[in-house]
């Protein structure tokens, strides 16, 4: 059993623009939406105007999820499954068209263009890693977290989770819930929030999907205060349990 | 805390510019052998570039794993299969569930998207061989889970230049955590026209080859490869002792020029391996031969390890091979702690450049093809990786036993 804690949650989706919405949302979930993103006003105008929607998402539930002391010394994981892809898929068309790239759109394709843009917001000097896993991002993204807790449990890690419907050509290659959404966890060993172990276990099912995110789900599962969730991307299967529900 | 666990890099396969395994490559990159790098003109319009191209032939990938089969793929697998055995032989023993695969890389299958939507944009169709397991960073590390039979976590980081470096520093997360008893970590990227495109698009790359650390220095040359290590918890052989992370909270496409974060990552590598500085015998630099890159890494080196300890930049003799080089070079230093010879000296790595410094420079120690390096007792050597949205990571790598 791995154990954390949830000190605090932030997330953003375009039928969830914050807490309250997201509150009512858990008692009666729907779908979150596909299209928007947040003004992210927070983000000096400069950095701004490179920000894509993934990454205005990502950075508005990353900064809300940390007060200013905290922002500039978490560590971060940042996942997703798509990234910066549809941008990088504009480039290819480019470059198919025999026309030149621009050097900023390309260094902002980086899988880990969304961590860099916050560390430079944030001032933010401290270990951040960017990871992928089909439909096991959600899981695989906890677990980075996990061992970055682990390496040093006294100090918070923030899980920032996000990504935004797939470019039209590619889509119809791929089964999942769409929506564009981001969620910040920040994790701590300890203190204050509920404590929540995880175990991982081998599968070759998926999960039944709702029609909303792994993310997005966990947090559902978060705010409805059920007792256990597990989540199956195809690879494995991820399984939360509240420290009352066990002892109970 | 998770009790300390030992990390080791129990076996290698590799595949580069200069050679199909380590055998081929390593005695080519020790002599300074120019000969990885090729003229390609088919990759940036109205331009010969000078890449480390793989020219080897490559394994294919299984028919009943079709929807994986890209270049980029099948690059990991012709390094998979020379360490294949042994991934067999400890899943036997651990139980495929305890198996786990970390994997980097920055470019994926892009260069068979291109196809992709080259096809597409002329026929309104997708290519029917194409799936977007290619395209999607996961698709890697779910590949080498397929392929391997393997059923622990698979995940791919890619932090754009240090993801390979990240990959081995996760398998030894992931071995200290519990999760996995061992974990198949390494990287691979290829030569496409996004990434060629994109740094020349950021006058990053050299018309000749790379010159790193010298006065002359003009840019980069890219590079492909791949390289898989199986990463176990055991005590003997060549141990993966320290990691260290840093962002740069600067500029997404440049490095601090005053080197901070270079250096916050190579004190956090060498604090966590819990070793003095003065131990590291060698240091594989990132040395992408860019003005900004080399200039604040020297800076960095000198502050953390002086100018007196053994240094070189393996990048003019195989290209960058950007996601895959922070494993790649952590491969050069497995076979240089592996190659013992009489003694306690290591054959290390050239340094291959004009020879030209650059006196602006702190005067790091460069070396020279044929160079050995002493050491007394344990055997400790580093490599350094930085990357596109600053982000660092350093590697301590050790060996205490007899090679």
């Amino acid at each position: 059993m791995l154990t954390t804690r949830v000190r605090r949650w932030a997330a953003w989706a375009p039928a969830c623009p914050d807490t309250a919405a997201w509150e009512a949302w858990a008692t009666n979930p729907g779908p979150i939406g596909t299209d928007g993103h947040p003004d992210a006003r927070f983000l000096p105008p400069m950095l701004r105007r490179r920000c894509t929607p993934l990454t205005r998402m990502m950075l508005t539930a990353a900064f809300s999820c940390c007060d200013e002391d905290e922002r500039a010394e978490v560590r971060t994981v940042f996942a997703s499954r798509h990234g910066s892809i549809n941008d990088s898929i504009v480039l290819l068309e480019a470059l198919v068209r025999g026309e030149r790239i621009s050097p900023a759109k390309f260094s902002h394709t980086v899988h880990n263009a969304q961590a860099g843009l916050f560390s430079i917001a944030a001032g933010n000097r401290q270990a951040s890693s960017s990871l992928s896993a089909r439909a096991d991002t959600f899981g695989s993204a906890y677990l980075e977290a996990l061992t970055h807790l682990d390496r040093e449990p006294d100090r918070p890690v923030l899980l920032v989770v996000g990504d935004v419907p797939l470019d039209a050509t590619f889509a119809p290659l791929v089964h999942e819930a769409v929506a564009g959404y981001a969620l910040a966890l920040l994790l701590t060993h300890h203190g204050e929030g509920e404590e929540i172990a995880l175990a991982v276990g081998e599968t070759t099912a998926s999960s039944a999907h709702p029609p909303w995110p792994d993310a997005i789900e966990f947090l559902r599962w978060l705010l409805a205060r059920e007792a256990a969730l597990t989540l199956r991307g195809g690879r494995c299967a991820w399984s939360w349990t509240r420290a009352g529900a066990r002892a109970a | 805390m998770s009790p300390e666990r030992p990390c080791a890099l129990a076996a290698m396969g590799i595949v580069n510019a200069l050679g199909a395994d380590a055998d081929e490559m390593w005695p080519r990159l020790l002599a300074g052998d120019p000969s990885g790098l090729i003229l390609d003109a088919s990759l940036v319009p109205d331009r010969r570039l000078l890449v480390g191209a793989v020219r080897t032939p490559l394994p294919a990938i299984p028919a009943h794993l079709g929807r994986y089969a890209c270049r980029n793929n099948a690059l990991a697998l012709a390094a998979i299969q020379q360490i294949e055995p042994a991934i067999r032989a400890i899943r036997a023993r651990v139980g495929r569930g305890r198996v786990g695969i970390v994997a980097g890389t920055s470019t994926s299958g892009v260069a068979d998207a291109e196809d992709a939507i080259r096809h597409h944009l002329a026929t309104n169709q997708l290519a029917p061989s194409f799936d977007y397991a290619q395209l999607e960073f996961g698709g890697l590390g779910d590949f080498l889970a397929e392929y391997l039979d393997v059923g622990g976590p698979a995940y791919t980081l890619s932090t754009a230049c240090s993801s390979g470096a990240r990959a081995l520093a996760s398998a030894r997360s992931l071995l200290a955590l519990g999760v996995c008893d061992a974990v198949v970590a390494g990287a691979s990227d290829s030569l496409c026209r996004l990434t060629t495109n994109g740094f020349s698009a950021l006058q990053a790359v050299a018309e000749d080859v790379s010159n790193p650390c010298s006065a002359n220095r003009k840019g980069l040359t890219l590079g492909e490869g791949a390289v898989m290590f199986l990463v176990t918890p055991e005590e003997h052989g060549v141990q993966l002792l320290g990691v260290g992370e840093s962002c740069e909270a600067h500029h997404m496409s440049a490095p601090d020029p005053a080197g901070r974060g270079a250096e916050a990552a190579m004190r956090g590598a060498i604090d966590n391996a819990g070793v003095a500085s003065t131990e590291i015998g060698y240091l594989n630099l990132h040395g992408t031969g860019t003005p900004l890159n080399d200039a604040m890494e020297c800076e960095a080196v000198a502050r953390v390890l002086g100018t007196g300890v053994a240094c070189s930049s393996t990048k003019p003799l195989i290209g960058h091979t950007l996601g895959a080089a922070g494993a790649m070079e952590a491969g050069f230093c497995w076979l240089a702690l592996s190659a013992g010879v009489s003694g306690g000296a290591l054959p290390i790595p050239p340094h291959c450049w004009d020879g030209v410094r650059d006196t602006t420079l702190p005067p790091i120690r460069l070396t020279t093809p044929g160079e050995h390096v002493n050491f007394a007792d344990r055997r400790l050597v580093m490599s350094n990786s930085f990357g596109f949205g600053g982000n660092n990571c350093s590697l301590v790598l050790g060996r205490s036993d007899a090679c």
